[in-house]
């Protein structure tokens, strides 16, 4: 309860209403909590050097908190050494109540100095706001640089980048695991559009034509895809234990389906579909049934997300520029966020429900992004070394 | 619906293929699960031939040289009664020469999400299949291969460059 009276700032002095308060995405957010660094003692190493900076990296990134050097709301407290190990102590005080907030000693090998801050920023997070970080998540794009389209996987920073895919080919659309350990996507590979999940060589859907936009169930039993077996892009199920097709949840002979996903219960899938003329999200539940759509502006909306926050966030074409939008559906409340004349394509949450990552592309050059949804300005994640896009966070 | 009718009443004269004259009965209001209207680009694919699901020893890739590629006009997975000729020589050339077959790669311009042209692509290369059906091709030996706006012919970034974008390649094997 405590945490939950902080993070509403000085304007609330109890707090007990406050305990359930979930993060409120359509208001307009709320100050920042100042942190001061200036009693924390790093060694002369490089790697505690490394470990301070990408805390405080991450912790203004938040958009919780915001960092000085003296003086704060907050103040954190100990001193990180490192040899060929790595030790940190942490103590967060509230300043005013000189109540400890966060108490803690870490170890860690001197190599994962950026591992480790990224774990202490959201451990400060959630002992100071009760909310989830986003600084150990992951990114998942796709990039050119080689001069194919490999899979490449970053830190939510956009640092510590790693090519994953060696196909000299084209990847498409991934997708993480529900339990956030592997990554599905499509791959040429094989010369047809196929679905692949890493560290498995044979596919997961190899069906003559289309395979595409495997999204695989929070029960992790099933996976929902884009096939045109049946003659016409559809949106199927399809079993990932023995390998069959479920069912086919859509059957428009005259339209296109595309990129599902799927409800944080697992029991309804958003997805694409131009059946009307243009291409709109829908949603379905996963047996079937009719679809109900969603998106009403835009010439046209692609690209769904569907967060664990409950929210589906989406592309529109507005005024001929592509934009992010983010949608309440159950209360069918739809909101666009602010954003530059640059087009910005492909949203995917980040794990704290509160930012969004996306693909930001102008003058024909794309690079990834990070969204606030409350109020933060757009902040670079990846750009340079050729194009990036279509970004999945990990879970 | 009228107008969709009609498109289809003029693409199968110029196509000359009574065949397809078959395939406009079928093309009636109601298609659209949704229920959300009519389908504003009217394509006369009714996609409902399944596929042969059996790719064991079919090839990846094939001769591209042979056949000129079929194009499309914006959003639209129709085949306009000028390309339908290129599809016709296509036709004639698989019924005559046994044994082969083909890739049709369907493409799309750089506009729109990735995940949605790969879909495109595949409608775009669906169509011009069923239309080598409509005129007597086995469709055992046409495979479709959507490569969406994965690899454009033109890099440019205007309308000249994304109409040649938006195509059917014709990969001979």
């Amino acid at each position: 309860m405590k945490r939950q009276w902080f993070i509403s700032g000085a304007l609330l002095t109890g707090g007990s209403v406050l305990a359930q308060r979930v993060i409120d995405i359509t208001g307009k957010g709320q100050g920042k909590i100042s942190i001061g660094f200036g009693s924390y003692r790093t060694g002369s190493d490089a790697a505690s050097k490394t470990f301070l900076s990408v805390l405080k990296a991450d912790l203004n990134r938040s958009g919780y908190f915001s960092v000085t050097s003296s003086g704060g709301a907050l103040n954190v407290a100990g001193a990180c050494q490192a040899g060929s190990q790595m030790k940190a102590d942490v103590h967060v005080y509230q300043v005013a109540t000189r109540k400890k907030l966060l108490g803690k000693s870490y170890n860690a090998s001197a190599n994962s100095a950026r591992g480790l801050a990224h774990k202490v920023a959201d451990e400060i997070v959630y002992a100071v706001t009760g909310k989830r970080g986003m600084a150990s998540g992951k990114i998942a794009a796709v990039g050119n640089r080689t001069g194919r389209k490999e899979l490449y996987i970053c830190d939510m920073d956009g640092k510590n980048m790693r090519q994953i895919t060696k196909d000299r080919s084209i990847v498409v659309g991934p997708r993480w695991t529900p339990d956030g350990k592997n990554l599905t996507y499509t791959s040429y590979k094989r010369g047809y559009p196929n679905v692949y999940m890493t560290g498995r060589g044979k596919p997961l859907s190899s069906h003559s034509g289309l395979n595409a936009s495997g999204a695989v169930s929070p029960d992790g039993k099933t996976m929902a895809v884009i096939l045109s077996v049946s003659g016409n892009p559809e949106l199927w199920i399809k079993s990932l234990r023995t390998g069959r097709l479920i069912k086919r949840l859509s059957s428009t002979q005259r339209g296109n389906e595309a990129s599902p996903c799927w409800s944080p219960d697992g029991n309804h899938i958003a997805f694409v579909s131009d059946s009307s003329g243009r291409p709109q999200i829908y949603i379905i539940s996963k047996n079937g049934g009719r679809a109900s759509r969603i998106s009403s502006s835009g010439t046209e909306s692609v690209a769904p997300d569907w967060g664990k926050n409950g929210y589906i966030t989406y592309c529109s074409r507005v005024g001929g520029k592509y934009r992010i939008m983010v949608a309440n559906p159950v209360a069918k409340t739809v909101r666009q966020l602010e954003t530059d004349w640059a087009d910005y394509e492909d949203p995917s949450w980040a794990p704290d429900g509160r930012h969004i990552v996306c693909s930001r592309t102008s003058n024909y050059r794309s690079s990834i992004y990070l969204l606030d949804t409350l109020k933060d300005s757009p902040v670079a994640l990846i750009s340079g070394s050729g194009d990036w896009y279509s970004p999945a966070c990990s879970p | 619906m009228y107008k969709v009718v009609l498109k289809v009443l003029v693409f199968s004269m110029v196509a000359g293929s009574l065949a397809l004259v078959g395939g406009c009965k079928k093309n009636k209001p109601g298609a659209d699960l949704y229920g959300s209207g009519d389908n504003l680009y009217g394509d006369p694919l009714m996609g409902d031939t399944p596929m042969n699901d059996d790719m064991m020893g079919v090839p990846a890739d094939g001769d591209r040289s042979m056949f000129e590629p079929v194009f499309f006009a914006y959003d639209s997975s129709q085949v306009n009664p000028e390309e339908a000729g290129k599809c016709e020589d296509v036709a004639k050339y698989l019924k005559k020469n046994s044994g082969g077959g083909v890739i049709v790669e369907g493409h799309g311009d750089e506009r729109g999400s990735r995940e949605y042209n790969l879909a495109l692509g595949e409608r775009r290369a669906l169509a011009v299949r069923d239309y080598l059906i409509s005129l007597g091709v086995d469709p055992s030996v046409i495979q479709t291969k959507s490569l969406g706006e994965e690899m454009p012919e033109n890099m440019g970034h205007d309308e000249s460059a994304w109409r040649m974008n938006r195509r059917a390649v014709f990969a001979i094997y």
